[in-house]
C-alpha cells in the first residue's frame, strides 16, 4: 500500500480561510470499501457492547456492597431495638419499685413548699 | 467451460442450502423473539424479578412521664421457626439443638412433628428472640427454616391494658387505643421489585425496578402519665379489695384541656398474653364502653342548670318532706330526717333527691316539671354537657348512652324528676367526667382527648393546647357557685381527710341499677361513684372513681370517696401544686 500526498492551491475566494493560515489540505488516498466498513462498525458495537457489559458489571458489585451495608444496618437496627426494649423494661415503673433503690425509700412525714 | 458450470451449481446448492438454514433460524428466531415476546418475558421475569413487600413498622405509643414521653408500646421482631421433615438429616441433632436454645419456646410435640416426613411444612417453635434464631442458623441445619414476625412488646406489663388494647396475629388493633388509631398506627407498606440474582440480592439492572419505602405508622404520646395511671390503678384495687367490689373504674382528666391523665379499670389484663384472656368483657373499657345510671354525681349539673337559668341559688329555700310526688310516682330520699325548710346547698350535702326534683320543678312552673323544664333540662344535659352521646374520644367501643328527648314517649316528666338525680339516663363516666370538667373550668366544654402529641424523628411534637368545642356552657358565676357549693359539701363532712391549703370538691353518688328484665331496679346492687375536682383558684384535676360488683351494695360516700382521696392528696404532690392561704 502507497501514499500520496498532493497539495491542492486553491484561491483564497474560495474558501474561508484567513491571512497566514495553513492553506495546504491533506487527503487521504486510502480509500475502504463496504466491507472494511462492516466489519470497522461491527467492531465498533462489539467495543461498545464491551464498555456497557464492564459498567453494568461494575454496577452489580456495588449492588452486593450495597446488600452487605443494608444487612449491617438491618443487624444494627435490630439490635438497637433490643436494647431499647431492654431500657425500657428496666426503667418500668413495675421494676423500678421492685428496686432495693426504692424499697429503702420511705415516704416524707411533712412536705414544706418555698415560694419562688 | 463445462468445469465453470459445475461449479456455479454447486455454489447455487449451497447458497440455497445456507438460505434455507438462515431462514429456518430467522423464522424460529422471529416466533421466539416477537410472536412468544410475552410468554418468554414472563419466564424470565418469574426468574429473575423479585417483588417483595416492605411491611411498614406500627407506630410506637408513649406515655407522659412527668412531663417527658417514655415508652408504653413497642415492637419486637420475633421467629417462628419451621422445618421441612422430609429433608432435615439429622433430627436428634435438631432437636436437641431447639431443647437447648428455645426450650421454653418449641412446641409441646415438636419431637414428632419432625417424623412426620410426609409434610413440609411443621412449626416447631415460636416467639423465638433475634438472639436464639441466630444461635439456630450458627448450628446450620438442613430443613429448619425462619420466618420473622413482628410483635407488640409491654414494657409496663398491664398499666392501662383496656385502654391500649391490643394487636392480633394478623397485625390488627383491637379495642383501645390500638383498634381507634389501627390506620395512623399501621401505617402503609411499601413495595420492591428488582431483578436479583440466584442469592436474591437485589441489582440495580433492568429497567423496571421499582423501590417504594414504606411509610411508618405515626409514633403517637398520650396524655396519659404513667405515674398517675399506675397510682389510680393501685388505689383503684386497694378500693375493691377494700369494699369488696369486683370492677372499677377511675378517670382522671385535667379540666382546662380535656386531656385524659389517667384511666384505669378492673380486672384487667396483659394485653401481651391478650390471647389467655376468656372472658372478653375483660377487654373493654368501661370508663367509655359502659353506660350506666350516674346517680347523684348529675344532682351537680342539675344544680348548675338552675342556676345558670335563674331560677334557683345555692342558699334558696325548699320545704322538704322526704318525699315528693310527680305523676303519681312518689320519689324519696335515700338519706331521711333533714326534714323542713332547708337550703339547695345543704340538699347538696346531704344529696337529697327531693332538692333536684324541685329544681327541676322550678325549671318549669314551680309545681310540675313542665314540657318548658324538660327542654331546659334536655338542652343542657344533651347539648351542653353532653351526655348520651359520644365524646369522641379516640378509643374504640366507645357507647353513647340514652338521654331521652322531650319529644320521645319516653322522655316524660317521671323520667326528667329521677333526671335530675341521675337515674332514667344511661352515660359513661368519661361523659360525665368532661360535662362535669366544663361545669367547674367556667363553662368551657373541652372534647376529651388522650393524644397529647406525636414524636418526629426522634422528637416530641407536642400538638397545640386544645380550644373548647363550646364555650359559656354554663356562666362563670355559675361554675363559682357550683364550685363553693361542691367544696361546701365535702368540706363539711370529708374536709379533714383532704390537705390543708387546696380547694377540693366533690359529689358522692350511689345509683341504682336496672334490672334486666326492665321492671325498675335491683335490690341488692349498687354502683358507688365520687366525682370531684382539686387544685387552688381553678381546678386542675376532675376525677371520678366508679365501684361495682354483682349482687354487691355499695355506697359513694363510704365506698368510692376514699379512693378518690387518696388519688387527689397524690396528685397535689405530684403536681407539685402549691397550697394557697
Amino acid at each position: 500500500m502507497s501514499y500520496q500526498q498532493n497539495n491542492y492551491y486553491v484561491s483564497r475566494r474560495q474558501q474561508n480561510w484567513s491571512r497566514n493560515q495553513n492553506t495546504t489540505r491533506y487527503a487521504s488516498a486510502v480509500k475502504l470499501g463496504p466491507v472494511t466498513h462492516t466489519i470497522l462498525v461491527a467492531l465498533m458495537v462489539a467495543v461498545l457492547g464491551l464498555i456497557y457489559l464492564t459498567q453494568a458489571t461494575r454496577a452489580t458489585g456495588y449492588d452486593y456492597e450495597a446488600q452487605a451495608i443494608d444487612s449491617q444496618i438491618a443487624e444494627l437496627n435490630q439490635q438497637k431495638g433490643e436494647l431499647e426494649i431492654e431500657n425500657a423494661r428496666l426503667t418500668a415503673l413495675e421494676t423500678i419499685r421492685n428496686s432495693s433503690v426504692a424499697r429503702e425509700m420511705t415516704t416524707p412525714s411533712s412536705t414544706q413548699y418555698v415560694n419562688q | 467451460m463445462k468445469q465453470t458450470a459445475l461449479h456455479t451449481r454447486r455454489s447455487r446448492i449451497i447458497a440455497t442450502i445456507l438460505f434455507v438454514i438462515v431462514s429456518i433460524f430467522v423464522i424460529r428466531l422471529f416466533y421466539i423473539q416477537v410472536v412468544q415476546h410475552g410468554y418468554y418475558t414472563a419466564l424470565a421475569d418469574q426468574e429473575q424479578l423479585k417483588k417483595e413487600r416492605i411491611p411498614a413498622m406500627r407506630g410506637l405509643i408513649y406515655a407522659k412521664n412527668a412531663g417527658s414521653p417514655t415508652l408504653l408500646v413497642m415492637n419486637e421482631t420475633v421467629y417462628t421457626v419451621f422445618a421441612d421433615p422430609a429433608i432435615i438429616k439429622d433430627r436428634d441433632k435438631v432437636a436437641e439443638v431447639m431443647k437447648r436454645v428455645a426450650g421454653g419456646n418449641v412446641r409441646k410435640d415438636f419431637e414428632s412433628l419432625l417424623e412426620r416426613t410426609e409434610s413440609r411444612y411443621q412449626i416447631i417453635a415460636t416467639k423465638v428472640t433475634h438472639l436464639q434464631a441466630d444461635k439456630i442458623k450458627d448450628e446450620g441445619l438442613s430443613g429448619v427454616g425462619f420466618q420473622a414476625v413482628s410483635q407488640r412488646v409491654y414494657p409496663e406489663g398491664e398499666l392501662a391494658a383496656q385502654l391500649l388494647g391490643f394487636v392480633d396475629t394478623e397485625g390488627q388493633g383491637k379495642y383501645g387505643f390500638e383498634g381507634y388509631n389501627d390506620a395512623e398506627l399501621q401505617g402503609v407498606d411499601g413495595r420492591l421489585e428488582t431483578v436479583t440474582d440466584v442469592s436474591d440480592v437485589p441489582l440495580t439492572i433492568g429497567d423496571r425496578n421499582i423501590r417504594e419505602p414504606a411509610q411508618d405508622g405515626k409514633n403517637i404520646v398520650l396524655s396519659i402519665d404513667r405515674n398517675v395511671q399506675s397510682y389510680a390503678e393501685q388505689a383503684l384495687a386497694g378500693g375493691l379489695k377494700r369494699t369488696g367490689a369486683t370492677k372499677g373504674s377511675v378517670l382522671i382528666m385535667d379540666p382546662t384541656s380535656g386531656k385524659v391523665m389517667a384511666m384505669a379499670n378492673l380486672p384487667t389484663y396483659n394485653p401481651a398474653k391478650y390471647f389467655n384472656v376468656s372472658d372478653i368483657g375483660a377487654f373493654n373499657n368501661g370508663a367509655i364502653s359502659i353506660p350506666y345510671e350516674p346517680g347523684s354525681d348529675v344532682k351537680t349539673l342539675t344544680m348548675a342548670t338552675g342556676i345558670d337559668k335563674g331560677v334557683v341559688k345555692p342558699s334558696d329555700t325548699f320545704i322538704n318532706t322526704d318525699a315528693i310526688r310527680i305523676d303519681g310516682w312518689t320519689i324519696g330520699n335515700a338519706t331521711r330526717g333533714m326534714t323542713g325548710t332547708i337550703s339547695f346547698q345543704t340538699a347538696l350535702t346531704w344529696s337529697l333527691n327531693t332538692g333536684f326534683v324541685t329544681v327541676a320543678q322550678r325549671l318549669g312552673d314551680g309545681k310540675t316539671i313542665t314540657r318548658s323544664a324538660r327542654d331546659t333540662m334536655y338542652q343542657y344535659f344533651h347539648d351542653r354537657f353532653r351526655l348520651g352521646q359520644l365524646t369522641g374520644v379516640e378509643l374504640a367501643n366507645e357507647a353513647p348512652g340514652i338521654l331521652y328527648s322531650p319529644q320521645h314517649q319516653e322522655g316524660n316528666a317521671i323520667r326528667y324528676a329521677t333526671m335530675a338525680f341521675g337515674q332514667g339516663l344511661d352515660a359513661t363516666l368519661v361523659q360525665v367526667t368532661a360535662g362535669f370538667g366544663a361545669m367547674i373550668n367556667g363553662g368551657s366544654y373541652y372534647k376529651p382527648t388522650v393524644i397529647d402529641g406525636y414524636m418526629v424523628d426522634g422528637a416530641y411534637r407536642p400538638l397545640d393546647a386544645p380550644k373548647p368545642v363550646e364555650s359559656g356552657i354554663v356562666k362563670e358565676s355559675t361554675s363559682d357557685s357550683m364550685r363553693t357549693m361542691m367544696e361546701t359539701a365535702r368540706g363539711s363532712s370529708f374536709g379533714y381527710l383532704d390537705r390543708q391549703g387546696y380547694k377540693i370538691g366533690g359529689k358522692t353518688g350511689t345509683s341504682q341499677v336496672a334490672r334486666e328484665d326492665g321492671g325498675g331496679y335491683k335490690d341488692d346492687e349498687t354502683i358507688a361513684t365520687y366525682l370531684g375536682y382539686g387544685g387552688t383558684d381553678m381546678p386542675e384535676y376532675v376525677i371520678m372513681v366508679s365501684l361495682s360488683g354483682d349482687g354487691t351494695v355499695l355506697q359513694g360516700a363510704r365506698d368510692a370517696l376514699p379512693v378518690f382521696t387518696d388519688i387527689s392528696n397524690w396528685m397535689i404532690n405530684y403536681l407539685k401544686i402549691q397550697p394557697k392561704g
